[in-house]
């Protein structure tokens, strides 16, 4: 490893050498005599991006030709702004993190880099053992028509997270199928306390009760939406008939689940596995709390796995491209990816990750943790389609509608279907 | 001043240049543009360039529900701010006109508001009317009402961001009915006093007819400013419109069309539609303005 | 002599009243700025702090680049303040002082464009600044903002009030235009340049959307750029919100009090100005 590091290092050094005459022009100003620099701009907030900050520290130390900044831009809809607003005026960062939603875009207006030179390149690319590592679910989301334009990062699923110390209190457990939940949930809901909390984009959840009722959100093959269906209807009553009997509430103006969660104002709520540092860090004293796997739902378990690619832009140049690429493969080597998942809840994107000693024992001592990767059985993506962004926003619009009893469950998905059409034609 | 000739031209224009390149650059060109872009019906941002042009998104506009709801939701501000603001200011400034001592350190006060960051004091603000832990959810409870969901009830976020605005906009117009009432000749009032009349009579006979210009003024202009609000949603509701769209306002509208949406043509029809409505009242002052105001 | 409507004392205490809800707000986010995490979610509020905790301040700026966003801010208000005061200063004096063609129709035109709600520039100017590549970059904040047709107006007002024979003596003494204008003129109208400034800085200050769309990274973004973001990034946290809003607002307020007869004149002005 050693080896390759420092033969990479020389071509780098070399490579900067060439470059010296043309660069200067370069908006994220590439010092010629100097490291190549490489701006990268994610989404992450409070523990995650501790977590990348600290990867970039310790491959910035290790690689003297490099220095990577990372740029915090906000919430994902704020970085896919920023990227837009970049792109046009040709000052991208080098490398970014990117929902899967959002690369098809990219692509059509050819502001993004094919990753397939980098991967065959003899010298810096993957092996074929390497490439094949990369848990396959997430290496399909990462291909259009056999080219890869990104690599999988930030990838998540969904848990029920559970206020131990209260469920104890009244004799009971965390809940394994939806009928239990909404027990517990009745049981538990007095002096203040909501029983079950749902985040506010809670499409996700939506989803995974469909897949259980044995309904489809979007059809693979035809990109057509068929979420109103009669189990959507279903999944969505049970969600919102929760709500309006006062036993589940939305994470409303707290934004996020883990802040009322941490107060103890909720007992139980389903989030992303990523949530999980965040919740750590927002939990008030003297409460014990842990995650579950998803409920099952007359034995049916289904969760949508969700989260981030990275993705390296064009507009810079080679020299900067090929650092980013460096970082990239960093980011998603098997021992980063394993501390990434133990730092942040993500889950590791690389099999062998996984299957590590280290990891599984970390899984041990950290049961919090487990409840996510229990779940690569049950795991399922929504269809990837261009224009899947807009969709994502229209259902979250009309859902938002159906919970505050402005329309009933059967107007808000038919019409959010009937606009979901309209915007994939 | 002597006629122009060719050097004093070339000398005027020399003196302007600075402040006419930005202003042809940053205010009369995107006049035009906007207007022009409004008919836009296939633009490619990337390229910079027009495949289509047409009245789409005008119609496209007012077939879309969100946008009739952000008109709808403009006007409901409007109507929710503009008359109890100046009511209020109208009161407060007639109360600091009446001769009292620390007149000036109230005014300081009232005016406070007026020169914060719009974005600072609507966190404050959303702090304040958060549901569970919120100050006035509280101070509500010592007067038995039960706590309201200001934030995420769409019956009430209207409310709540009209209670911010209000609070933010009282010093602005307090200032210049301060304005407008010295501007009021003592001497009618110390004639109705001779006259025996009542301190009400006085105020709807002398301070109200002849504080109309003023107050006619200060409506065009809250109308105007209200129907641009954004800023204050923006921050209020942390980056969204309100609970079910139920303060998307048509600023807000252009915003999620142009900057999240990217469609450019649209969000320009729309701004358009805006300018439209201003111009409108605009126009009202001007003429009704003319007719209106007394030069004593 | 008749009775008035309302007594002194009555009118205090309906001013005082209405003085506490103006200043609530600012009262309850400087008490939350310095309390502990457990005291700012207690019911019922706890209105002073038991420990005063200023480190929250130091947290809030440590969880975001405060000062970078701070700076950002003194820059884009000092660059926009200075460029509009000499740009308005030149207009004002070809205006009042110079007679060349076309004046009346330059100067209806800018009448005009006052009447154009800056929402409708937006765009527009968004696309103009990418074209020019000031995307992210002081440029894009700074240059769009450093002319106001209004404080133009306001300065030509001014301008016309000065002696014409002033000019005339000036010339006589073989004094320039533009010495005259410098050293005759503007300090005549100093009241109404710091007007002129006052207003700008507060409004820059305070700037929100355009700064909010045209900053991409953090080293540009400017206070209430960075204050928005912050909500998102630090989670919920009131105190560390509330010190990071009392940063962005106390600067305004302090200006202000020392400032108070500019800004009050400069907005009664703009008011009665129609």
């Amino acid at each position: 490893m050693k080896k390759v590091i420092s033969v990479l290092s020389l071509f780098l050094v070399l490579f900067l050498a060439a470059c010296n005459n043309s660069s200067g022009a370069n908006a994220n100003g590439s010092d010629a005599d100097g490291p190549a620099e490489v701006e990268f701009w994610h989404a992450m907030s409070g523990p995650h991006e501790e977590a990348i900050k600290k990867f970039a520290d310790d491959f910035n130390s290790t690689h003297d030709d490099i220095t990577i900044k990372p740029v915090n831009q906000g919430s994902y809809e704020d970085l896919q702004q920023k990227i837009m607003a970049a792109a046009k005026a040709g000052n991208l960062p080098d490398m970014a993190q990117a929902t899967t939603n959002v690369i098809p875009e990219y692509i059509d207006n050819k502001f993004i880099t094919s990753l397939n030179d980098f991967i065959e390149d003899p010298e810096v690319g993957l092996s074929e053992d390497e490439l094949n590592d990369y848990i396959e679910v997430f290496r399909d989301s990462s291909t259009w028509d056999d080219t890869y334009y990104s690599l999988p990062f930030s990838k998540s699923t969904r848990v029920l997270f559970y206020n131990q110390t209260l469920l104890e209190e009244n004799g009971l457990e965390a809940p394994k199928t939806w009928d239990e939940l909404q027990e517990v949930a009745k049981t538990v809901t007095k002096d203040g306390v909501v029983g079950m909390g749902f985040e506010n984009s809670y499409e996700a959840e939506f989803q995974g009760i469909l897949k259980q009722m044995g309904g489809t959100y979007m059809d693979e093959a035809t990109g057509e939406p068929e979420f109103a269906s009669k189990e959507g209807q279903e999944a969505m009553g049970m969600i919102s008939g929760m709500i309006d009997e006062g036993i589940a509430r939305t994470a409303g103006e707290d934004e996020y689940m883990s802040n009322p969660f941490g107060r103890g104002d909720v007992a139980m709520y389903i989030g992303s596995s990523a949530g999980i540092p965040h919740v750590g860090g927002a939990m008030e004293d003297g409460i014990e709390w842990s995650t579950a796997p998803i409920p099952t739902l007359d034995g049916e378990a289904a969760t949508t796995f969700a989260g981030n690619d990275i993705v390296i832009f064009n507009q810079s140049e080679e020299a900067e491209q090929k650092a980013a690429w460096e970082f990239m493969k960093y980011l998603t080597s098997p021992e980063v990816t394993s501390e990434w998942s133990m730092l942040s809840g993500y889950l590791p994107i690389r099999q062998s990750a996984l299957d590590t000693e280290e990891y599984q024992k970390f899984l041990e001592e950290n049961p919090a943790y487990k409840a996510g990767t229990e779940q690569f059985d049950a795991g399922f993506f929504i269809a990837r389609v261009p224009g899947g962004d807009a969709v994502r926003n229209i259902v979250l619009e009309e859902m938002d509608y159906i919970l505050q009893g402005m329309k009933t469950v059967e107007e808000g998905l038919t019409e959010a279907q009937e606009r979901a059409k309209a915007e994939l034609q | 001043m002597q006629k122009p000739t060719w050097k004093s031209t070339l000398k005027g224009y020399l003196y302007l240049l600075p402040a006419l390149l930005i202003l042809v650059v940053f205010s009369i060109y995107p006049i035009i543009k906007s207007f022009l872009m409004s008919f836009y019906t296939d633009y490619d941002f990337f390229s910079d360039t027009v495949n289509a042009y047409g009245l789409e998104n005008f119609t496209k506009l007012f077939q879309d529900p969100n946008f009739i709801t952000a008109l709808k939701n403009t006007g409901i501000f409007v109507i929710g701010v503009v008359p109890l603001s100046i009511i209020i200011s109208l009161a407060i400034a007639v109360l600091l006109n009446s001769k009292i001592k620390l007149s000036g350190f109230f005014r300081t006060i009232y005016f406070l508001p007026f020169v914060t960051s719009v974005v600072a004091v609507a966190i404050v603000w959303s702090w304040i009317f958060h549901s569970d832990y919120g100050l006035l959810n509280y101070i509500l409870g010592l007067f038995g009402v039960d706590p309201i969901d200001w934030l995420t009830s769409p019956t009430y976020a209207m409310p709540a961001l009209i209670i911010l605005s209000i609070w933010k906009g009282l010093g602005f117009n307090i200032i210049i009915f301060l304005a407008g009432l010295q501007n009021i000749g003592n001497q009618y009032y110390l004639a109705a006093k001779v006259d025996g009349a009542s301190a009400w009579n006085r105020f709807k006979s002398i301070t109200l007819p002849l504080l109309s210009p003023t107050m006619f003024f200060v409506s065009i202009i809250s109308i105007i400013n209200a129907f641009k609000v954004f800023d204050e949603i923006f921050a209020l509701f942390n980056g969204r419109p309100g609970p079910a769209n139920s303060a998307l306002t048509v600023v807000y509208y252009v915003y999620q069309k142009f900057y999240e949406e990217w469609e450019f043509g649209l969000a320009t029809a729309a701004a358009f539609v805006l300018f439209l409505i201003i111009f409108l009242f605009t126009i009202i002052q001007l003429i009704v303005g003319k007719k209106f105001v007394h030069y004593n | 002599m008749r009775k008035e409507a309302l007594s002194k004392g009555t009118i205090y205490i309906l001013l005082s009243l209405g003085a506490i809800l103006m200043l609530l707000p600012f009262v309850w986010m400087i008490s939350t700025s310095l309390k502990a995490p457990n005291e700012v979610m207690a019911m019922p509020p706890v209105w002073i702090p038991s420990e005063w905790q200023f480190g929250n301040y130091s947290e809030a700026s440590e969880s975001a680049p405060f000062g970078t966003y701070f700076f950002n801010s003194i820059v884009v208000t000092v660059l926009t303040t200075i460029g509009e005061l000499l740009t308005t200063i030149l207009a004002a004096y070809a205006f009042s002082r110079i007679n060349f063609y076309g004046k009346g129709i330059v100067f209806a035109v800018l009448l005009g464009t006052m009447m154009v709600p800056g929402e409708m520039l937006l765009i527009p100017n968004f696309v103009t600044v990418s074209n020019l590549g000031w995307i992210d970059s002081y440029e894009g904040l700074i240059v769009p903002w450093i002319a106001s047709i209004f404080s133009i107006f306001l300065l030509r007002q001014y301008f016309f009030s000065v002696p014409q024979e002033l000019s005339y003596a000036a010339k006589v003494d073989g004094c320039s235009d533009f010495k005259f204008l410098w050293y005759v003129m503007v300090p005549l109208a100093k009241p109404a340049l710091i007007t002129i400034a006052l207003l700008k800085i507060i409004g820059s200050w305070n700037a929100f959307l355009w700064p909010l769309i045209v900053t991409n990274s953090q080293e540009l973004r400017t206070l209430p750029v960075g204050l928005s973001a912050f909500t998102t990034e630090a989670g919920i946290k009131y105190e560390l919100l509330m010190a990071a809003s009392t940063m962005v607002i106390l600067p305004m307020l302090l200006l202000f009090f020392v400032m108070q007869k500019y800004v009050i004149s400069g907005v009664a002005r703009s008011g009665l100005k129609g």
